[in-house]
């Protein structure tokens, strides 16, 4: 008692200016001060006489509204806890009293309100009735032992806001606060619950300690969580269809991109990445694998409810992520019904909690490097092996190099004359660093709560730096964030939500990009010209640099590319939005709406600025003197100065509207009754529109609803409905209606159930059906319009003698078709989701959906018809099923030791069912229906000839030139040709059918340990034959193949050390008989260049820190936490020439491995 | 409170009572569709370019597969032209080469070509602000040119669908499918069109300024001619290589194994006509007389002037039909050796990768006017001997130049279409005779040797002919090039056609050696009479009608080198089974002394066989229309 009043004196506020301390008030503060019961103190001395006549004219008023007026009329202060006015009725009344007990009675008849009147002090004390009067409970509490403790997650994260209450005397909680900390009297042998949405609920036994720390595991078997829903949110129990969620801090990586992590760490979604070039590294992941071959294939992406892109998510921090949900089947999706159909990503940012400004700040630095570089074969022997590719196809061709210049090169004689140049050592360095900060600020107070969050991003790439240039030509992407959700109660009843979202990308990098420069290495010759020349003494005055090149400098120098010039984009994406919340239940119960505006802008645009590099070739070599000179080719069009070129421009506006009605009801404890309705309207308009079609605006009408009954938390009935109208399609086939329904049982409600609920405390089933659609079905606009080019210059014609008359050509290429319309998806979903021994939670699904009117090409048309553009139509079916399932286990120990587990999985495959192809009568191979979508036909690759001879003997194949050493294909009709009919269905999809994910998270005291491991299966790519073919010219678009520049293709060490030649006939070599032009034979989609693309690797691995709560205090820190992590560490594959998850482009910018270190401050 | 109320209210039922279907209609009323095209003039004009665009690209070396698909042209081992690997030998039924038939592998689609023909014919009538005769003529372009499409095709495919009309987009199955129509009703088809044209189409251009290139009657009727000439020839007269071959209806689809001397009568008057009205327009055989040239330039210069320009000067007086869709720009600079000018050997903008073989060289005449195997006054059997040119040598072979006999005492076509290793090229920049003129030396490590593995001549031959000799040679990589509309017929083509055919009806003549000496005289060499009876080991050669069909074969042969006509002669002669299996020689480049280099070497060996005629149909178009079976030996 001594110690509290000397804390008492420490901290009371009121000290000032008070006449008399008077003792009561004293122990109300202590009370404060210890319980953290959130009181508000209002006082208000007024210096007015006691006797005054008090005068009520209460219209419609809430209690505080009521007792505010008493205490400025009476100047009595009043003490109560917030939340112990909510909810009351109103009051409607009229008084006039002197006696403030007569009024006080008057006002509180009929609430379950207790008050006392300490006269003497001018004090109200306002309390719910409880058990105890309000006096003696607090007298009560007083008297109780206090338990406090730190409440983390398993991160090690403090948990603010988590709800601790003693079991079965619900009067008695309290909530953690911004550190996680609480503190609480309670009564003896009590038992203290802890729980919040998002985790597991803990009960822990008092038994006399005074300190319990307390880890919260979020998982996903949250029994009466939470789970958001289409436009709104269900309870766990409640949910029919199938929702996977994450606990957003999973999809926390070391990496600027939340697209990479979710591979293996959501059941139901196949990702994988296929590029680590910052900026270009979005993974490509689809919900439930592809069940279309039409024009978009991936989920509808929605963030607070709002469309977005892949690269909008990819920006997301995960945490400003309040949930992550993917829906999956028909009643999860059939609301978004007009983009449905491919799944549905689910979004919500975090919004601010009450309570003081809690900052959060996290730094990480990473250090990234290639997961395995493609090794290439040293120069001696690309020159040899060069000289061999020539002659091995023409005895009689032109050698490209002479024994005089291979041997001076290996003599290395003059690096010049001579070069070996290893271009990748000139262009990449071993690893980049990348820095990454992000903060968040929330808080309010009762009226308003505020969300603020900004990070910010930088990631480099592994590009080399001309000091000689003053830009900086590696890549540089710097991406900033900036969010704000406010959330103000107009009144009681209504909420009013602000968020205002920015994500900006400003980059700088080579004007080719990352995977571009990577792809220029791979294609230029190493022993032609070193990337540039020293400065010699006929050069001294030259400002430029004196690149290297050959043949009028039309050779490919791939240094010279990159540090010539740079490219700037900058790419915004603004988002402002406003929300309504009206309770309606003075309409009827339950009753509540909602109205959300919103609109984005979208900017990009880039700037190129680079110089033409000046070439030189070191020529006139004199061998006595081992001297050369130097020899300009380009004169007049190299350039000291830098040009400007402006780049592609592309804005965007849109808007979208949706307005809800939602109802909620439960009757007589056991029928819950919910109904939606919601409208939807989205329109969108793009700036720089190709043409007049693409020009017009995106629109879209939608009406959904949903209804559910459930019966006694046992039986669980919904229907869903959207019924959407699209701009794409003729009005006639305009709207689109897409019901859906499901049903669920909670078995283990069930009173038969008891003996069982030991070992499995929840088992639930859950089925579904339903219909989805998809409205972007080709990448046209209005397909059934006719698309017409009139300025067609390429279909144009010019005459005169001097060729000075000329009009564009008229051309089409879409033919008009009312009939097109809408892609339908109809899902079936059968769910199971059980806990066994409160410590492992399952979720399974098994699924199928027949995809219909799937928009493709109409192949039967024949070249004979001339058609200018080939017509579509509605016809492609596709079959898809699979399953999913997660795991998840947890468990903490009484010793500070907590342990989880978790394992996703992920199959899905489909067929096709319907597919206009030739009636290939005797070639039935030849046909898709029956086979997955993503299934590749090829040649069966027998061997290698083993000789011109065989080769002569063999059936024909009708690919171009070919003999001993190149592939033989399989005759599968036996006709004596190889010809497409020869074309079997080869490997796996190449979209992985299997992705999965395991992992554990460890912890004890204040260290944890985590590990992920990731994989997939069932997937097959093909190495490019033409791209990776050594000394060929490969282009990879057509503005190369114009560009007048030489490519040459690299050596990979691997073919280099295993390829046919005639003094080693190995027929089952990785690379046939060498070419020096692209042999067409070889280079057909066959068995030989396909390979499994199955790997597992450790994703990621994190070992953390958290500050004993302590040591963090004197700190002066709420928390803190030390982490290191990596990605990408080890890989398993059989596949050993790049990354096997790059797959076919290997030649590209590589995955990274990330090694990392955080550190995660909150004050 | 209440107006919050209020306002959530009226926002919900607001949005919700939004007209749904108005919000949805946002297309304007007029966006384009092809009925605006003919709506005005100016845009049938375009559709009437459209309709143009599809005339294959004979300038361009990779759009033309007369140039690389024969023997007339070989390339680096390198080069990827489509064309080329027909010529290789790689020609196939899954991916064609020069598909006409879809419009790939090189080629343009011509089926599309035939339909935006039959668009336009649909529609012209339309049109509100032209008068009559206007919408007659364009009607009549639009019809030669859907004659010209199925005559391509058929000259490469044998027979082939006919598209009269238009099938409708949406047709069903029964529709959308044609069946082959017999070669003969193909040509007819494509001479009926063109016939039906000739009543509108205007003599000759008024307005050449902007007109140039356009149909006239003399085009019309000139390819008329060929048409005729190529139904009346071996490969579709008289071939019973095909026999018995028929579509699965049972069409006999080559109706063509009985000769018929009526084709060759109506290919003589259509060519009599044709020579007629092209004589009647003015068209005259070109030779070099500019009205202002800077120097005198002697006889031989001028003669060599006069062949190259027939070709290489635009619009001179012998093009009947140049074609403005195509101009010879990227072919000049493919044809003119690298290092013609001594200081410019680092300009690679001459490609010079076009290479004529051996046998293209050997196939000019001696001085003489004869096959090099035919005069008695030319030592064949030293053909590949040495000699070093002297100073009566100097405008054919650099003075003091050792090279092959092979290149001494030839005709003037044979020093103004080739270079070689040795010969003067006159023009591109020096333009003198009396000084130093340029000339090609390409052994190993001189100028126009093979610097590279991807431009260069693999025979140490380039085809002169193309190169206008205006064109400048600078530095850098600057090639300036005098561009002309590449000919698709010019008189002296038809003067040989209409020879051919006088030949083959009336027998050797006094007419058949007037037109054949029209095309010699502007060559420099004597007369055919002349030339067999007084230096030829076979005088009576000129009296038969096969002797004399010989004749005009290497003539037509060797007049119309490198025009993109050989290949097709070949072809309609049935004597590309002869020519085709003949290896490809050339020299041998990697030698630096002149003994060496003068080795031929093969380079390739060629072959050809009776399926080789005819294009094989697309495997794709096969799988969808089953009343179309492959052409005989695909």
């Amino acid at each position: 008692m001594l110690n509290l009043t000397i804390k008492c004196m420490q901290f009371n506020l009121f000290e000032k200016g008070r006449r008399s301390p008077w003792p009561f008030a004293k122990m109300l503060l202590v009370m404060k001060l210890t319980a953290m019961l959130m009181l508000i103190v209002s006082l208000h001395v007024s210096a007015g006489g006691f006797a005054q006549k008090i005068q009520l004219n209460l219209r419609n008023a809430s209690v505080v509204e009521a007792v505010r007026e008493i205490q400025n009329q009476t100047g009595y202060a009043f003490l109560y806890t917030r939340d112990d006015l909510r909810g009351l009725d109103k009051l409607n009344l009229s008084i006039s009293s002197r006696s403030i007990e007569t009024v006080l009675n008057k006002c509180f008849t009929g609430l379950p309100l207790d008050y006392v009147v300490e006269k003497a002090e001018k004090v109200v004390i306002l309390k719910r009735k409880t058990a105890l009067g309000p006096l003696n409970r607090i007298r009560h509490l007083f008297q109780q032992p206090t338990v406090h403790g730190l409440v983390v997650d398993t991160a090690g994260l403090p948990l603010p806001g988590v709800s601790v209450m003693v079991k079965d005397q619900t009067s008695i909680g309290t909530s953690t606060d911004i550190n996680g900390r609480y503190s609480l009297q309670v009564p003896e042998n009590a038992t203290l619950i802890f729980s919040m949405v998002g985790f597991q609920e803990q009960q822990i036994p008092v038994n006399g300690r005074t300190e319990i720390n307390i880890v919260l595991e979020g998982s996903t078997s949250q029994l009466g969580d939470v789970v958001v829903v289409a436009f709104g949110k269900q309870k766990k129990e409640e949910v029919v269809g199938a929702v996977t969620t994450i606990n957003p801090a999973e999809l926390k990586v070391p990496s600027s991109n939340l697209t990479t992590a979710l591979a293996g760490r959501l059941a139901g979604v196949i990702a994988y990445q296929r590029s680590g070039e910052p900026g270009q590294d979005n993974a490509d992941f689809f919900i439930r694998g592809v069940t279309t071959f039409g024009y978009k294939k991936d989920p509808l992406i929605l963030i607070d409810g709002i469309e977005l892109t892949a690269t909008d998510l990819a920006r997301l921090q995960p945490d400003d992520v309040a949930s992550f949900s993917i829906m999956k089947d028909a009643t999860a999706t059939a609301l978004y019904g007009a983009r449905g159909a491919n799944g549905v990503i689910l979004i919500t940012t975090k919004e601010g909690k009450e309570g003081k400004a809690a900052i959060t700040v996290r730094l990480e630095n990473s250090i990234s490097t290639p997961t395995r570089d493609v090794e290439l074969a040293d120069p001696i022997t690309y020159m040899r092996l060069h000289n061999e590719a020539v002659l091995t196809r023409d005895p009689l061709g032109i050698l490209p190099y002479s024994d005089q210049k291979i041997e001076n090169t290996i003599q290395g004689v003059n690096p010049y004359v001579f070069p070996v140049t290893d271009w990748k050592k000139e262009l990449f360095k071993d690893y980049t660093m990348n820095q990454r900060v992000n903060m968040n600020v929330s808080g309010g107070g009762s009226v308003a709560r505020y969300y603020v969050a900004g990070s910010f991003n930088q990631d480099n790439g592994v590009l080399k730096v001309d000091q000689r240039n003053n830009f900086n030509n590696n890549i540089d992407l710097k991406s900033y964030t900036l969010r704000s959700n406010v959330n103000v109660n107009l009144t009681p009843i209504t909420e009013m939500v602000i968020r205002l979202s920015g994500s900006f990308d400003d980059y700088t990098g080579p004007i080719d990009g990352g995977a571009g420069l990577y792809r220029k290495v791979m294609r230029t010759n190493p022993v032609m010209f070193p990337a540039y020349y020293p400065v010699d003494e006929e050069h001294r005055y030259v400002q430029h640099t004196l690149f290297g090149n050959f043949e009028d400098g039309r050779y490919l120098n791939p240094y010279a590319d990159m540090v010539r010039g740079y490219m700037n984009y900058s790419r915004t994406n603004l988002g402002a939005q406003l929300e309504f919340k009206q309770n309606l239940s003075f309409l009827t119960e339950g009753l509540k709406a909602r109205a959300l505006m919103n609109t984005s802008r979208y900017v990009y645009f880039d700037v190129t600025r680079a110089y033409n590099p000046f070439y030189y070739h070191a020529g006139s070599y004199d061998k006595v003197n081992n001297t050369y000179r130097l020899q300009l080719f380009n004169e007049d069009t190299g350039t000291e100065y830098l040009n400007y070129q402006p780049g592609a421009k592309t804005v965007n506006s849109s808007f979208y509207l949706e307005s809800a009605l939602n109802y909620d009801r439960t009757f007589a404890d056991k029928h819950t009754l919910s109904g939606l309705l919601v409208f939807m309207l989205r329109s969108s308009l793009t700036g720089n529109a190709e043409d007049l079609q693409q020009s017009l605006p995106f629109r879209n009408v939608g009406l959904a609803g949903r209804a559910t009954y459930s019966y006694d938390n046992r039986y669980f009935a919904e229907f869903n409905f959207g019924y959407n109208g699209s701009e794409r399609f003729h009005h006639t086939h305009r709207y689109g209606f897409f019901p859906s329904a499901g049903l669920a049982w909670s078995v283990s409600n069930e009173a038969f159930w008891e003996p069982l609920k030991q070992a499995v405390p929840s088992l639930r089933l859950r089925g579904t059906y339903g219909l989805v659609g998809n409205d972007a079905i080709g990448d046209g606009r209005f397909l059934y319009l006719s698309n017409v080019n009139m300025n067609d210059s390429g279909r144009g014609g010019v005459f005169g003698t001097d060729n000075g008359y000329s009009r564009d050509g008229i051309s089409l290429s879409r033919y008009a078709d009312p009939n097109i319309t809408w892609e339908t998806a109809a899902k079936t979903n059968i769910g199971l989701e059980m806990n066994l021994f409160d410590q492992i939670d399952i979720q399974a699904d098994y699924f199928t959906e027949h995809r219909t009117n799937i928009l493709m090409q109409r192949t039967a048309t024949p070249a004979t018809m001339g058609l200018l553009a080939q017509p579509h139509a509605n016809i492609g079916e596709v079959k898809g099923k699979g399953i999913d399932f997660s795991i998840d286990y947890n468990k903490a120990f009484q010793n500070s030791f907590w342990l989880q587990g978790r394992v996703n999985f992920t199959y899905a495959t489909s067929k096709y069912l319907v597919y206009e192809e030739p009636a290939y009568d005797e070639a039935p191979w030849k046909l898709h229906v029956g086979f997955p979508v993503g299934q590749q036909w090829g040649y069966i690759a027998e061997r290698l000839f083993v000789d011109d001879e065989e080769a002569l003997k063999s059936p024909r194949q009708n690919f171009g030139e070919y003999g001993g050493g190149d592939i033989k294909f399989h005759d599968v009709n036996g006709d004596g040709q190889i010809t497409a009919l020869d074309q079997v269905p080869i490997g796996y999809p190449t979209t992985p059918e299997i992705v999965y994910g395991f992992g554990f998270s460890v912890g004890y005291r204040a260290f944890d340990l985590s590990a992920f491991f990731q994989g997939l299966a069932r997937e097959s790519f093909w190495i490019d034959a033409s791209a990776t073919a050594p000394f060929v010219a490969y282009h990879y678009n057509d503005a190369e193949a114009n560009s007048g520049i030489i490519y040459q293709n690299a050596l990979l060490q691997a073919y280099a050390n295993d390829h046919w030649s005639e003094e080693n006939r190995n027929l089952y070599a990785l690379w046939p008989r060498l070419s020096s032009t692209n042999n067409n034979n070889n280079s057909q989609r066959s068995t030989w260049f396909m390979r499994d693309g199955l790997f597992l690797r450790l994703k990621s691995v994190e070992l953390g820190y958290n500050l004993p709560p302590a040591v963090a205090q004197r700190l002066k820190v709420k928390t803190l936490r030390l982490y290191a992590s990596g990605t990408n560490l080890m890989t398993w594959s059989k596949f050993k020439l790049w990354d096997v998850e790059m797959a076919g482009n290997g030649l590209g910018y590589p995955i990274q491995k990330v090694y990392n270190l955080g550190l995660l401050v909150s004050f | 409170m209440k107006i919050i109320k209020k306002i959530s209210l009226t926002v919900l039922l607001g949005a919700s009572a939004f007209s749904c279907n108005n919000f949805l209609e946002i297309v304007p009323d007029n966006i384009a569709t092809i009925e605006h095209a003919f709506n005005m003039r100016s845009t049938a004009e375009r559709f009437l370019f459209t309709c143009y665009s599809y005339i294959p690209a004979l300038g361009s070396l990779s759009g033309n597969p007369a140039h690389t698909a024969g023997d007339e042209f070989w390339l680096p081992q390198d080069n990827g032209t489509p064309a080329w690997q027909i010529a290789r030998g790689n020609q196939n039924v899954v991916n064609s080469y020069m598909n006409y038939w879809q419009g790939n592998q090189g080629a343009k689609d011509l089926y599309e070509g035939i339909r935006q023909c039959n668009i336009f014919l649909d529609n012209i009538e339309r049109v509100p602000d032209m008068t009559r005769e206007e919408k007659d003529r364009w009607t009549a372009e639009a019809k030669f040119l859907k004659g010209y499409y199925h005559f391509w095709l058929t000259r490469m495919y044998g027979p082939i669908a006919i598209i009269r009309e238009n099938i409708p987009v949406a047709a069903g199955a029964d529709k959308v499918y044609p069946a082959r129509a017999p070669v003969s009703e193909c040509f007819d088809y494509a001479v009926e069109l063109m016939d039906e044209s000739l009543a509108h189409l205007p003599d000759r251009i008024e307005t050449e300024v902007s007109e140039m290139g356009r149909i006239t009657k003399t085009i019309a009727l000139s390819m008329k001619a060929y048409v005729l000439v190529t139904a009346a020839s071996p490969l579709f007269n008289g071939n019973s290589d095909y026999a018995g071959y028929q579509d699965p209806q049972g069409t006999n689809l080559f109706d063509i194994a009985s000769f018929d001397p009526s084709k060759w009568e109506r290919a003589l008057a259509a060519c009599r006509e044709a020579v007629e009205q092209a004589e009647a327009m003015g068209h005259r055989l070109y030779t070099f007389r500019p009205e202002f040239f800077q120097y005198e330039i002697s006889d031989t210069i001028r003669t060599q002037m006069s062949i190259r320009n027939a070709v290489a000067e635009k619009w001179n007086q012998e093009i009947i039909w140049g074609n403005t869709l195509s101009l010879s720009q990227s072919i000049q600079a493919d044809a003119t050796p690298r290092g013609l000018d001594p200081t410019q050997t680092a300009n690679s903008a001459t490609r010079g990768l076009m290479a004529p073989p051996l046998k293209i060289a050997e196939l000019f005449y001696t001085d003489k006017g004869l096959p090099i195997t035919a005069d008695n006054t030319w030592a064949y059997g030293d053909r590949y001997n040495l000699k070093i040119a002297n100073t009566e040598d100097r405008l054919h072979i650099k003075e003091g130049y050792t090279t092959v006999r092979l290149h001494y005492n030839r005709e003037p076509r044979f020093y103004a279409s080739l270079g070689f290793d040795g010969g003067i090229w006159y023009g591109q920049g020096r333009f003198n005779d009396k000084e130093n003129l340029f000339f090609v030396s390409s052994k190993k490590g001189q100028p126009a040797t093979a610097q590279n593995l991807t431009a260069y001549s693999v025979t140490g031959y380039w085809p002169k002919k193309l190169v206008n000799f205006n064109n400048v040679i600078g530095s850098g990589s600057s090639y300036t090039i005098q561009s002309y509309p590449f000919p698709m017929i010019r008189l002296a083509d038809l003067y040989l056609l209409y020879a051919e055919a006088l030949n083959e009806v009336h027998g050797p003549g006094a007419e058949v050696f007037n037109y054949l000496n029209l095309v010699r005289e502007r060559a420099g060499i004597p007369n055919v009479e002349n030339s067999w009876t007084l230096y030829s080991n076979s005088p009576g050669k000129i009296a038969s009608k096969e002797g004399m069909r010989e004749i005009i074969q290497q003539e037509r042969l060797i007049e119309l080198a490198f025009e993109g006509q050989r290949y097709w002669d070949l072809r309609r002669w049935k004597k590309a089974g002869e020519e085709l299996n003949k290896p490809i020689v050339g020299w041998d480049l990697i030698q630096e002394d002149a003994p060496s280099y003068y080795r031929p070497k093969v380079i390739f060996q060629q072959k050809f066989s009776t399926r080789d005629y005819f294009w094989p149909l697309p495997e794709s178009e096969l799988l969808s229309n089953k009343k179309m079976n492959q052409n005989p030996g695909w």
